[in-house]
Parts: C-alpha cells; sequence; structure tokens
C-alpha cells in the first residue's frame, strides 16, 4: 500500500474519528477496552480501504465496517471484562447546564440503552445518529419494515424503563 | 417528550468529549494485527487441515509395520491407489471451500451478510473434521477386523471367547470409541461455543427480527 493511500486514510479517520469513538463507548464499558475495540475497528477500516470507493460516503462507510467490528467481529479481550468501573454519565457526563430531573432522566436512558442487547444498541445508535430506515435496515440486513418495527419495541422498552 | 429524542439531544453533546487521536497517534495502530474472531478461525481451519493430514499421512511413513499391514489389507494396489486420491481429492476440495469462503467474508457487507459467511466458513471446518471422523471410524473398524483376521493368535483366542466375554468385548470397544469421540465432541464444541457465542447469539436476534 502506497504512503499516499495511508496519508489519506488518516487524514479521513482523524476527521470522522468520533463515529468509532461513539461505538466504543456503546459497546465497552471501560477505557481500556474502549481502546482496545477503537484499534480494532481502526485495523478493519485500514484492511478494506483499499476497496473503499467513492460512491458511498466514507462516514457512512464507517458506520457500516464499525458497527459490523462491533457487533461481530470483536473478541473482547480478558481485561474488557471488568464492569463495575464505569457509569456511562459519569464518565460522559462534564456539562453541568442540566437541570436535576433531565439530568436524572438521562441517567437512567443511558443505563437502559446499556442493556439492550448488542443488535438493539446498533439500531439506537444508527437512529441517535438520524440515520434514516433505509440506511438502518441496509447496514443490518434487516428489511425497513422490521427496523422500524424493533425500533418502536425499544421505545417502549425505553419508555418502561424509564416510567415504571 | 419522547425519551429517545431527549437522548439523541445529549448525544451529539458528547462529541467534545473524547480524547482525540492525532495522526501521530493513528499511524502506529495501522501497523498492529487484527484479533478478530474471522481471524482466529482463519488460523483454526489451518489448524485443522494441517493437523488430520498428518494423522492420516504419519502412522504411514513413520510405522514399517504400520505401512507392511496396510499394504497386507489392501491387496487390491489399484483400490489403495484409488482411495490415496480419493481422500488427497477431498482435501483439495476442503482447502478450495475454505479459501473461497474466507475470501467472501467482508467487514463491508451488512451485519447479517457478514454473519452468514461466518457461519458459512465455520459450516465447511465442521463437515472436514466429520469427514475426517467417519474417516478415521471406518479405518478403525476395518483395521480391527484384518487385525484379527490376519492374526492367527488372536482368532484362535476369540474363537473360544463365550457369549459373555463377546458382549464384554464389544461393550469395551463400544465404550472406548464413544469417550473418544465425546472428547472430541466437547472439543469442538468448547472451542468453537466459546469463539463464535456472541456470533451465534446477535445472528438469532436478527434472525428474529424477520418472524
Amino acid at each position: 500500500m502506497t504512503k499516499e493511500l495511508e496519508h489519506h486514510f488518516v487524514e479521513l479517520l482523524e476527521k470522522h474519528q468520533n463515529i468509532i469513538h461513539k461505538v466504543c463507548r456503546l459497546y465497552t464499558n471501560n477505557y481500556d477496552a474502549h481502546n482496545d475495540l477503537f484499534q480494532e475497528i481502526t485495523i478493519q477500516l485500514w484492511k478494506a480501504y483499499p476497496k473503499f470507493r467513492g460512491d458511498s460516503k466514507f462516514s457512512t462507510w464507517m458506520y457500516r465496517v464499525g458497527l459490523n467490528t462491533a457487533i461481530t467481529l470483536y473478541r473482547k479481550s480478558k481485561r474488557t471484562i471488568n464492569t463495575q468501573d464505569f457509569n456511562g454519565v459519569e464518565f460522559r457526563m462534564k456539562a453541568d447546564d442540566y437541570d436535576d430531573t433531565e439530568e436524572q432522566q438521562l441517567k437512567t436512558l443511558y443505563k437502559a440503552v446499556y442493556e439492550l442487547n448488542d443488535i438493539e444498541k446498533a439500531l439506537v445508535f444508527l437512529y441517535l445518529e438520524d440515520k434514516d430506515y433505509r440506511e438502518i435496515s441496509e447496514t443490518m440486513g434487516i428489511t425497513e419494515v422490521n427496523a422500524r418495527v424493533k425500533m418502536n419495541r425499544i421505545k417502549t422498552k425505553l419508555k418502561t424503563i424509564l416510567n415504571p | 417528550m419522547d425519551e429517545l429524542e431527549l437522548l439523541k439531544k445529549d448525544w451529539n453533546r458528547q462529541d467534545t468529549t473524547f480524547k482525540k487521536l492525532s495522526s501521530e497517534d493513528i499511524y502506529p495502530i495501522l501497523q498492529k494485527k487484527s484479533s478478530s474472531i474471522v481471524k482466529t478461525l482463519f488460523y483454526i481451519s489451518i489448524g485443522e487441515l494441517i493437523f488430520w493430514i498428518l494423522i492420516n499421512v504419519i502412522p504411514y511413513f513413520s510405522s514399517d509395520s504400520f505401512r507392511e499391514r496396510l499394504d497386507a489389507v489392501y491387496t487390491n494396489e489399484y483400490a489403495f491407489m484409488g482411495l490415496t486420491v480419493f481422500s488427497y481429492g477431498v482435501i483439495l476440495l476442503f482447502i478450495y471451500l475454505l479459501f473461497k469462503s474466507h475470501k467472501a467474508i467482508s467487514v463491508t457487507d451488512n451485519a447479517k451478510k457478514l454473519m452468514e459467511s461466518i457461519l458459512k466458513t465455520r459450516r465447511v471446518i465442521k463437515y472436514y473434521v466429520l469427514y475426517n471422523l467417519v474417516m478415521a471410524f471406518i479405518s478403525m473398524v476395518i483395521g480391527m477386523y484384518f487385525a484379527i483376521m490376519h492374526d492367527p493368535k488372536l482368532t484362535d483366542t476369540i474363537s473360544h471367547f463365550n457369549q459373555k466375554q463377546m458382549l464384554v468385548t464389544y461393550a469395551i470397544l463400544i465404550g472406548v470409541t464413544s469417550v473418544f469421540v465425546f472428547i472430541i465432541w466437547l472439543f469442538y464444541k468448547l472451542l468453537y461455543g466459546l469463539l463464535l457465542k456472541r456470533l451465534n447469539k446477535n445472528y438469532k436476534e436478527l434472525k428474529k427480527l424477520e418472524v
């Protein structure tokens, strides 16, 4: 692989790295695991990059490879088993512009999302990233109708958790 | 307000909280080796190929008595040659199928298709192992039969067995074979079970959406 290709790839990755970070945050629960998954996704992206054609956006392509790696390819290493040292919200929230009830609600919501299974998480992630149902269905390999139905079920599930 | 809308509002605020990697941080990652299950599966399938080829080849070349016995069993030279050609043909076929299915695995497919290609590769390995186990079993039975037939001392001993002794002999043979098969089965269950546990779960979850 040429230096130029590598340079181009790194530039794009640096610009769009937040997509990978967000996938990692959703599928891992501590700092080491986050970095581990980040590396694996980057390696998979790099391996697939020569076949990347400009006909889809780089970011769209990243969602697919990122989620595929998180859901299917990634093998959790031993050090990622530790789950107690992480609380999604505390890890994330530094801003203090939330009012108490909203913060509380968000806390519960994030916790609920973490408890979803891998597939549900993927759907929620794409939804939060403002992807339409066509793209969600294409990324996951399910029909648009099924993506919608599943998404509605997840919403109901979250609602129940939030308002028991 | 919709719960997810609330989450969405907050979701994009987190962008600033990530530790940003610079291009200097990214370059070294590109040199690292992947530790994905596809890679592991690939090594396992190569291992399987080599292991079973060795199992088939080593006894023939390392032990003269084995070779002599084998030559005695296959008095018909053509039958032996035919069998050899057949077994190497099967190995070549499996190598071809394995590489084809490995090549079909693409991280840029959709999630379901990717899982299916990995499971397909795993099935090819499974059939290869199954084929070898069946062949091992058949040659064990044939080998035992000829060993008894060609060994006058053994034939003599067995002909003096009463029914009870005969039953015990059968029971021992069946017992030993079962334990042998069970251990191999357990090994594969553990190996692939651990490796593909998450994939199987997620694939089932996706399939469930289709009903």
